[in-house]
């Protein structure tokens, strides 16, 4: 108990205080910003704290964490622009939502289910840390390629009207992230001899091309037509019944988050990937997912803000880092002589439960700080369109460029930006590249590694333990679905269109 | 076209910001991405190598293909006096071997190591292997899988070297990073690792060899290699300073003069005691004869495991 106290007296002082609002309320405009994102507001903040103690540090850091996983979807409702890859299945409904002029409904939806997501998976993290690393860390390389493999089911799902022109956006992205170094042998591949290619592309260019510019070039060639204009940023917070109604879907949203933030390796993007397959075969409204659902919404954002507080999860229970954010996060405790490992919860408790606590006042600062920061983004987004288009591309090469500091991502996003725009055009849906792109890496070597691990006998990966069982028949039992349903449709329309010759024939 | 003009005006105005920047600011190159273990040291490392220097310096990353993106940066910029690489010995004694780069041992000014950390061959803590011996056994009845944190890395040369000398049977299996690695040692899936210190003391892990030619302080019970009966094998996690070639001789001593000052600093000593990383200084001259020696060794192992022909 003393320790608990100790712990709230820790994250209450006004230094972890003002370190959280402003950590969160610049970490939710990075986020909002297209091509700035978690990691670029992590490297702008480390530096700083370097001279801070270990908790106002930890508070800086988590906010601005926090902060940038939730400030992606502003955007992503609002201009159809995802502020962060985490964000990218925010568009799907969140963006029908404003074109139906319910953006303040969007908006809450979108910040209301960031918080319940951030707060449950606090909960659990508290709760049940070391129980739930321990069965994540049965994740082997063959468990988690079931997993993504479920997760690319939800390609069928988001490409609107065909599914082939979905897997082809699919594969391109899946090849995109193939450039580079081989993962298993370190060898280079599709790189054509050139050396600028051999380190591959990454993710925030490719998202900032498909997303950020493409939508620019969009809203220039239509900039004549009224609908093209920004919708005014409002907020308005579901009402108790609405809440009660998706109960299950935030719930259901945040467990997946929860558990997928555990898994080392997969990270925030795959997890509202993960969530919204879910909600297209069990949300009760999945007909409508797509058009404007708020359900789509809340898988999307619940899941992407459970993943930040359970990613903590295998960095305290295990000393392992989940993703890059929460690796960044370790680095900064090493500099404050904290080192992570089996033994931080045993040894340093009181810094074990500070963050916790910061954890749940970062959720609630998030959930204090969306209206401010949505009246900031109203602000900026009543300028002229041109000049809101033009800070877009402005941050979104700086974005592409600070990742890594590679001159080579600004010309993959000018270039992404053209071919997506094309694609659009074209009908092609956008969501299956940046799937590909996210999942493509860890399903090749998860395959391979798997492979390696069965000594190239893949019929190996369906025996190989019960949790890959189970995933492999809840993988059949999908596309059974899916095919059936897909057959189902066509037989119900066909017999339609008969009606209708038979009526025009008449 | 009225906001086309104007956004093009915008992007200009931004562009031209930039060029005011000062050029006599110190550009530390870091190959790996902010935050990674690497960056850690490098960035702790600054400061006092910056006041010893008398400049100001900005860290930079520059991330991909295995560390060798920046490390080629730092190469190609000969002549300039404002840059050093703050380097992995993957980049520096590895990559060159393993694929067409373009820079090579021969391609820098070396200026001074800064740290190296003996590497540990270790077994996850819930086994019930002991000692060497017991290893060797176990892998003769079943092969054993052992991971790195990827492909061409030190923890994968060392047991590949340390397999083709001995009767150990394994084979290996590359991970993204040693997290990823770390993780699949804890769920079994993998049965042997070789890193340092580090990650020995962060998780439940037990060392049953050390890749050195002397016994580590503090783990005073854990044989070296060559006691086994193996042939000596020296394996180290090691960092150091790189300039491009062509600058002064008074540059030089410049920087290997602050690089010695910085290590001998309390200030990054009281870090290096932290994050456990082994301040193991060399000059200029021994560093580069170092990493030489590395190189042509490493490129050995490699040959012998046939990564490369």
């Amino acid at each position: 108990m003393d320790i608990i106290l100790a712990a709230v007296g820790n994250a209450f002082t006004w230094q972890a205080l003002l370190a959280i609002v402003v950590g969160t309320w610049t970490g939710i405009i990075i986020g909002g910003l297209p091509g700035l994102g978690s990691v670029v507001g992590l490297t702008i903040f480390l530096p700083f704290t370097f001279g801070m103690d270990t908790i106002t540090s930890m508070a800086l850091l988590i906010g601005v964490y926090c902060g940038s996983v939730y400030g992606g979807s502003i955007t992503a409702i609002l201009i159809n622009t995802p502020g962060t890859p985490q964000s990218a299945a925010t568009t799907f409904d969140g963006y029908p939502m404003t074109q139906q002029g319910r953006v303040d409904e969007a908006l809450g939806w979108a910040t209301f289910a960031s918080f319940f997501g951030g707060v449950l998976s606090c909960v659990i993290l508290i709760l049940c840390a070391p129980q739930l690393a321990k069965f994540a860390v049965n994740f082997g390389s063959i468990e988690v390629f079931a997993l993504i493999c479920l997760a690319m089911m939800c390609i069928v799902g988001v490409s609107k009207g065909s599914v082939m022109k979905g897997l082809i956006c699919g594969m391109i992205g899946f090849f995109l992230a193939m450039v580079g170094s081989d993962p298993i042998t370190g060898g280079d591949r599709f790189t054509f001899g050139s050396y600028t290619l051999s380190s591959g592309f990454t993710l925030i260019p490719v998202v900032v091309g498909a997303f950020a510019l493409s939508e620019v070039f969009v809203r220039f060639s239509s900039r004549n037509d009224p609908g093209a204009t920004i919708p005014e940023a409002k907020l308005r917070f579901p009402g108790p019944g609405e809440c009660f109604k998706r109960l299950i879907e935030l719930i259901r949203g945040s467990f997946i988050g929860s558990f997928v933030g555990a898994l080392p390796g997969t990270g925030a993007a795959a997890a509202a990937f993960m969530s919204y397959a879910t909600a297209q075969k069990l949300s009760p409204r999945r007909d409508r997912l797509g058009q404007g659902e708020p359900d789509g919404l809340i898988a999307s954002e619940s899941s992407n803000n459970a993943v930040t507080g359970s990613s903590f999860i295998p960095t305290l229970a295990l000393g392992i880092p989940g993703d890059v954010v929460t690796a960044m996060m370790m680095g900064a405790m090493v500099i404050h002589g904290i080192t992570p490992g089996v033994r931080l919860m045993v040894d340093q408790a009181e810094t074990v439960y500070s963050l916790f606590v910061v954890l749940i006042i970062v959720n609630v600062a998030m959930l204090i700080l969306s209206k401010p920061s949505i009246s900031l983004f109203r602000y900026l987004f009543r300028l002229h369109q041109g000049y809101v288009m033009a800070a877009i591309i402005m941050f979104s090469f700086i974005g592409a460029a600070t990742v890594r500091g590679n001159p080579l991502d600004l010309v993959v996003a000018a270039v992404t930006g053209i071919f997506a725009y094309a694609l659009r055009r074209a009908d092609y849906p956008l969501a299956p590249l940046v799937i590909g792109m996210v999942l493509g890496p860890e399903l090749e070597s998860s395959l391979r590694r798997g492979l390696l691990i069965e000594r190239g006998e893949f019929l190996g990966f369906f025996t190989h333990s019960t949790i890959s069982m189970t995933l492999f028949s809840l993988l059949v039992l999908v596309i059974v679905w899916a095919v059936w349903s897909a057959i189902a449709q066509r037989r119900r329309s066909s017999v339609n269109t008969r009606h209708v010759e038979t009526d025009a024939a008449k | 076209m009225k906001p086309v003009r104007r956004s093009l005006i915008l992007l200009m105005l931004a562009g031209t910001s930039h060029s005011a920047f000062a050029q006599d600011t110190l550009d530390i190159i870091v190959p790996f991405a902010a935050g990674g273990a690497t960056d850690i040291v490098a960035r702790s490392f600054e400061p006092p190598f910056s006041d010893n220097l008398g400049v100001t310096s900005v860290v930079r990353n520059v991330a991909g293909a295995s560390a060798t993106e920046g490390t080629a940066e730092v190469a190609n910029s000969e002549g300039n006096p404002n840059i050093i690489g703050y380097e992995p010995a993957g980049a520096l004694s590895i990559q060159p071997s393993l694929k067409q780069l373009p820079y090579g041992p021969d391609s820098f000014t070396y200026i001074c190591r800064t740290t190296s950390n003996p590497m540990f061959l270790m077994v996850s803590q819930s086994s019930d292997i002991e000692n060497f011996d017991q290893l060797v056994a176990a892998s003769q009845e079943e092969p054993l899988l052992y991971g790195s944190s990827g492909p061409g890395t030190l923890p994968q040369l060392a047991v590949a070297a340390l397999v083709g000398e001995s009767d150990l049977e394994a084979s290996h299996i590359p991970y993204s990073g040693s997290g990823p690695a770390m993780n699949a040692l804890a769920g079994d899936e993998i049965q042997i690792m070789a890193d340092t210190e580090t990650i020995l003391a962060n998780y439940d892990l037990r060392p049953l060899a050390v890749f050195a030619d002397h016994r580590i302080e503090g783990y005073e019970d854990v044989p070296t290699i060559d006691e086994l009966g193996l042939p000596e094998m020296e394996f180290a996690v090691w960092q150091g300073l790189v300039a491009p070639k062509g600058i002064s001789q008074e540059r030089k001593t410049q920087y290997s003069d602050a690089c010695k000052a910085t290590l001998e600093s309390d200030r990054f000593k009281s870090f290096a005691e932290n994050a456990k990383a082994g301040i193991a200084y060399l000059g200029p001259e021994d560093f580069e004869a170092f990493v030489k020696q590395r190189y042509d060794a490493n490129k050995q192992v490699l040959r012998d495991v046939g990564l490369i022909e």
